[in-house]
C-alpha cells in the first residue's frame, strides 16, 4: 500500500498518477447545544452565543458538577421512546424509534438536514456507491437500564432491541439500515477522535474510488450518564456558572463541559459534485494521525502525537503551514490538554503561530466526545463558506502558555482559505483534518 | 417497571397455575404496561387476572396486537379476519412480534418458548396459541406450508384434475392457490373461444382443499390416520358465484372444518381474486374413513412433514420467529 508523499508537489503528482479525485462537503446537518439548524448555528458561532446551562439533573448536592450544554428541543428521558417528544419537523414510526437511543434520534434528524441540504433524491442516498461512517459512544442510559432490567426482571424480560439501541454502533446500525444505505458501514472508536476519524476514513475511501459519496456522522446522548463518569477523572468544570465554565486556554479553565447531539456531514467526489451541479461548502484536503504513546487518558505533555497528526495531515494535504488561516483547536478547556496541544501547535507552526488564527468552539458548546470531530468540521465548513473565523469564547485571562498566540476572542469577519481542526482522544489518538475554500 | 413487584417473586412457570393475589401494585403496573392499549384491552386484561376468564382472551391478545400495529393497518385487525396474515398483512416483523409476545406474558402471567412461537403466521395462530396457552391445553398443529410438490404427493386427486398449486394448513383450516394458466383442457370448451373457469371446478378446488385438511390438518383417533383413498364428496349447500374466473386469475382458496366426525367432514369454503370475491359454499361435505397407521407410515409421514417446511424458508416466507433466529445469528 502506497503511503502519502511528503511534499506538497509530491503530493499533487501522486494524485495525478492514480487520478485520485477531489472530495467535497456537500451538506451538513446539526442537532446541538447551539442549535438544531444550520442557521441557528451559523448565528451562534458569528456571535458567541453558548448552549451551557445550570444541568437540572446535575443539581444534587452529591454532585459537584452542575453545568452541562444539552440538546434542546427534545425530551428523551423516558425508557419508552415512544413517550420521547422531537420537534415536529420531524417524525419517526414506532419500529424507527423503538431500535434509537437519544443519540442515534439527534443522529436521524441531522441526517435528514444533511440530506436536504446537500440536495440529495433519495436513489443518492441509497446505491452502491454511498456510504456511511459514525461514531458514537453508545447509549450508557439505555444499556444500564438493559442490564437492570435483565438482573431484576430476567433475561427474556428485555426488550427485544436494547442492544441495537445501546452499544457503540447504535448510530450506524440504525441509520444505515432507516436510510437504506448500500455502500462501506463502519463505527468508529477512538472516544474524543471517533468521529474525526470516521471522517478521515471517508476521505481516503472516496479518495481510492471505493465510494462516490459518504455520510459522515457523530453522535452522543450528553445526558447523566455519558457526562458524569468524567467527573470522576476529575475531567469536568467544577465552575457552576454557565457562562465562563467552559473556557479553553483561559487561565483559570478547570475541565471540560460536557454536551450531546450530533451532526452529520456529506462527502462526495468532484465527479459527483459536478454531475448533481451542487455548490459545496469546502474542500476535504486531507488529514493525518497519531498517536502519544504515552498514557492512556492525559494528552502528551508536550504534544508529540498531536504535532506528527498535524504535519502528516498538511502533507496528505498538499498545503503549508502558511497556507493555513484558522486552526479549530481540541482544547477542551481542561488544564494539561489545552497546554500540550498549544505545544503541539507552537513545534508545527513556529513563526507562523502568531498570524494563525486559533480557536475553540468547546467554549460555546462543551465537549462533545464522540461528536466533537463532526461537529467542529461542520463548523469549519460553515466558516470556508460564509468566510469567517470563528472566535474564543469565555476568555477573560489567557494562560500566559498562550502568550503570542492569536486566539481571537470575537468571531471575525476574515475569510480562512485553509483550516485545519484537531481531534484527541483517549489512548493518545489524535487526528487532524484539513479543510480548503472550494 | 413498577418497583411495587418484588424481585424475588418467583415468576408463574404455566399459566394453569392458580392465578396469584392480583394486588392494586399489580394493577398500576399493568395498566402502566398496557397503556397505550384500547381502554377495552386494558379493562378486560385487570377482569382477566382477576377471574381467569378465558372468554377476555380474544380482546385482550388482539388489543395488544392493535397497539403494535401502524394505525394505518388498525382497521384490517378489527374486522377480525383470523387469516389475517402477521407478516405479510399488518406489517409485524419477528421483533415485534416477540414484542408482542412479552407484552401478552406480562399481563396473562405466563411464558412461552420460542419454538412454540415460530409456527405463528396468523391472528387466529396467535389466538388458538394463547387460548391453549391458559386452558393449559396441548398446542395445535402448527400451520405448514405445502409446495406443489407435496400437495401432490399427499393427495389421491393428480393433475390434470389437481387445483391447488401451493396450501397452507392450520389446526383452524386450510388457505390455497390456484393459478389458471389457460391450458387447463377443458377451457378449450368452457366456452367457445371464451375460456372462463367453469363453477364446478371452483366448487371442485374447495373440496380438493377440504380432502387435503382431512389428511394434513384434522386430528385423527390416536393410531389412526384418514385413508386417502376413501374419501368422497357427499353434498354441498349454499353455493353462489361473485365473478367469473379467467385464465390469469390466482384462485385464493379458504376451507374451514364445521365439524369432523368419521364417516362425514363439513366444511365452509370460499373463493377470492385478489379482494374480489368469487365464491362460497356453505356447507361442503365429504365422507371419509381411517385405517391404522402403521409404524412405517408414521415415519414416511413424518418426512413428508419435514420435506414440506423446508421450500417455505427458502422461499423466504419464514414465521416471524424462524426470521428473527437468523437475523440474530
Amino acid at each position: 500500500m502506497a503511503t502519502f508523499p511528503m511534499t506538497r508537489a509530491g503530493a499533487q503528482r501522486y494524485d495525478r498518477a492514480h487520478t485520485m479525485p477531489r472530495i467535497f462537503v456537500t451538506g451538513v446537518g446539526f442537532i446541538t447545544s447551539i442549535g438544531n439548524d444550520r442557521g441557528t448555528v451559523l448565528q451562534s458561532l458569528r456571535e458567541l452565543r453558548h448552549g451551557m446551562l445550570r444541568y437540572p439533573p446535575f443539581d444534587k448536592p452529591e454532585v459537584p458538577v452542575k453545568v452541562a450544554a444539552p440538546v434542546r428541543g427534545f425530551a428523551v428521558d423516558s425508557s419508552d421512546p415512544e413517550d420521547w417528544t422531537y420537534p415536529a419537523d420531524y417524525r419517526l414510526k414506532r419500529e424507527v424509534l423503538r431500535s434509537l437511543c437519544p443519540n442515534a434520534l439527534y443522529a436521524y434528524c441531522a441526517m435528514q438536514q444533511a440530506i436536504r441540504d446537500a440536495r440529495l433524491e433519495e436513489g443518492e442516498v441509497s446505491n452502491e456507491e454511498t456510504g456511511l461512517y459514525a461514531a458514537s459512544g453508545g447509549s450508557p442510559a439505555i444499556l444500564g437500564r438493559l442490564l437492570n432490567q435483565m438482573s431484576q426482571q430476567g433475561v427474556m424480560r428485555c426488550p427485544p432491541l436494547g442492544i441495537v439501541a445501546s452499544i457503540a454502533g447504535t448510530v450506524q446500525f440504525n441509520l444505515v439500515a432507516h436510510f437504506k444505505i448500500k455502500g462501506a458501514s463502519c463505527g468508529f472508536s477512538s472516544a474524543c477522535a471517533s468521529s474525526s476519524h470516521a471522517l478521515g476514513f471517508a476521505f481516503d475511501d472516496l479518495k481510492l474510488g471505493r465510494q462516490k459519496r459518504m455520510f459522515v456522522v457523530g453522535a452522543e446522548d450528553g445526558n447523566v450518564e455519558t457526562i458524569l463518569p468524567f467527573a470522576g477523572m476529575r475531567a469536568l468544570s467544577l465552575n457552576p456558572d454557565p457562562e465562563t465554565a467552559s473556557r479553553p486556554f483561559d487561565v483559570a479553565r478547570d475541565g471540560f463541559v460536557g454536551t450531546g447531539g450530533a451532526t452529520v456531514l456529506v462527502l462526495e467526489t468532484e465527479d459527483e459534485v459536478a454531475r448533481r451541479g451542487v455548490t459545496p461548502y469546502c474542500e476535504v484536503a486531507g488529514w493525518g494521525q497519531a498517536s502519544d504513546g504515552h498514557n492512556v487518558a492525559i494528552s502528551h505533555p508536550e504534544g508529540h502525537g498531536l504535532r506528527l497528526a498535524m504535519q502528516r495531515s498538511l502533507q496528505s494535504a498538499g498545503v503549508s503551514v502558511g497556507d493555513v488561516d484558522y486552526v479549530n483547536a481540541h482544547a477542551t478547556s481542561t488544564p494539561i490538554g489545552d497546554v500540550s496541544e498549544v505545544k503541539a501547535l507552537r513545534a508545527v507552526f513556529g513563526g507562523d503561530v502568531s498570524r494563525v488564527a486559533v480557536s475553540s468552539t468547546k467554549a460555546l458548546t462543551g465537549h462533545g466526545l464522540s461528536l466533537a470531530g463532526a461537529m467542529e468540521s461542520g463548523f469549519c465548513a460553515l466558516a470556508l463558506r460564509e468566510g469567517f473565523t470563528p472566535g474564543s469564547a469565555h476568555i477573560s485571562q489567557l494562560d500566559p502558555a498562550c502568550s503570542g498566540m492569536n486566539i481571537p476572542r470575537e468571531t471575525q469577519s476574515i475569510a480562512p482559505r485553509v483550516v485545519l481542526n484537531n481531534s484527541s482522544g483517549f489512548g493518545g489518538a489524535n487526528v487532524c483534518l484539513v479543510f480548503r475554500r472550494a | 417497571m413498577s418497583d411495587a413487584v418484588p424481585s424475588n417473586e418467583p415468576t408463574p412457570t404455566r399459566s394453569e397455575v392458580p392465578a396469584k393475589a392480583f394486588s392494586p401494585e399489580d394493577e398500576t403496573a399493568m395498566r402502566e404496561s398496557l397503556k397505550r392499549c384500547s381502554a377495552a384491552t386494558v379493562e378486560a386484561a385487570v377482569q382477566f387476572r382477576r377471574t381467569r376468564d378465558p372468554g377476555l382472551l380474544p380482546t385482550i391478545v388482539l388489543g395488544v396486537i392493535e397497539r403494535f400495529v401502524e394505525s394505518e393497518l388498525r382497521p384490517k385487525l378489527r374486522e377480525g379476519d383470523d387469516d389475517l396474515r402477521l407478516v405479510e398483512d399488518l406489517g409485524v416483523d419477528s421483533l415485534t412480534m416477540m414484542e408482542i409476545v412479552m407484552l401478552v406474558e406480562e399481563v396473562l402471567q405466563m411464558q412461552t418458548n420460542n419454538d412454540e412461537l415460530r409456527n405463528l403466521r396468523t391472528v387466529g395462530d396467535v389466538k388458538t396459541f394463547i387460548d391453549c396457552k391458559v386452558r393449559g391445553l396441548p398446542l395445535p398443529k402448527p400451520t405448514r406450508f405445502l409446495p406443489v410438490e407435496q400437495v401432490a404427493a399427499i393427495m389421491p386427486i393428480q393433475p390434470p384434475f389437481l387445483f391447488i398449486n401451493e396450501a397452507q394448513i392450520g389446526s383452524a383450516g386450510a388457505q390455497g392457490k390456484y393459478k389458471i394458466t389457460g391450458q387447463e383442457f377443458f377451457l378449450q370448451g368452457h366456452f367457445k373461444d371464451n375460456p372462463v373457469l367453469p363453477a364446478s371446478i371452483m366448487l371442485e378446488a374447495l373440496g380438493q382443499l377440504a380432502v387435503l385438511f382431512l389428511l394434513e390438518g384434522s386430528q385423527a383417533e390416536p393410531g389412526k390416520r384418514v385413508d386417502s383413498s376413501r374419501i368422497l364428496f357427499t353434498s354441498c349447500e349454499g353455493v353462489r358465484c361473485h365473478r367469473i374466473c379467467r385464465p390469469g386469475d390466482t384462485l385464493s382458496l379458504s376451507v374451514r372444518p364445521r365439524r369432523v366426525k368419521m364417516p362425514l367432514a363439513t366444511f365452509e369454503g370460499s373463493i377470492r381474486v385478489g379482494q374480489e370475491k368469487a365464491a362460497v359454499a356453505e356447507e361442503i361435505t365429504l365422507t371419509f374413513a381411517y385405517v391404522d397407521e402403521t409404524v412405517g407410515e408414521v415415519g414416511q409421514r413424518e418426512d413428508v412433514a419435514g420435506l414440506a417446511a423446508r421450500p417455505r424458508d427458502v422461499a423466504g416466507g419464514q414465521p416471524p420467529l424462524a426470521a428473527a433466529s437468523v437475523a440474530a445469528s
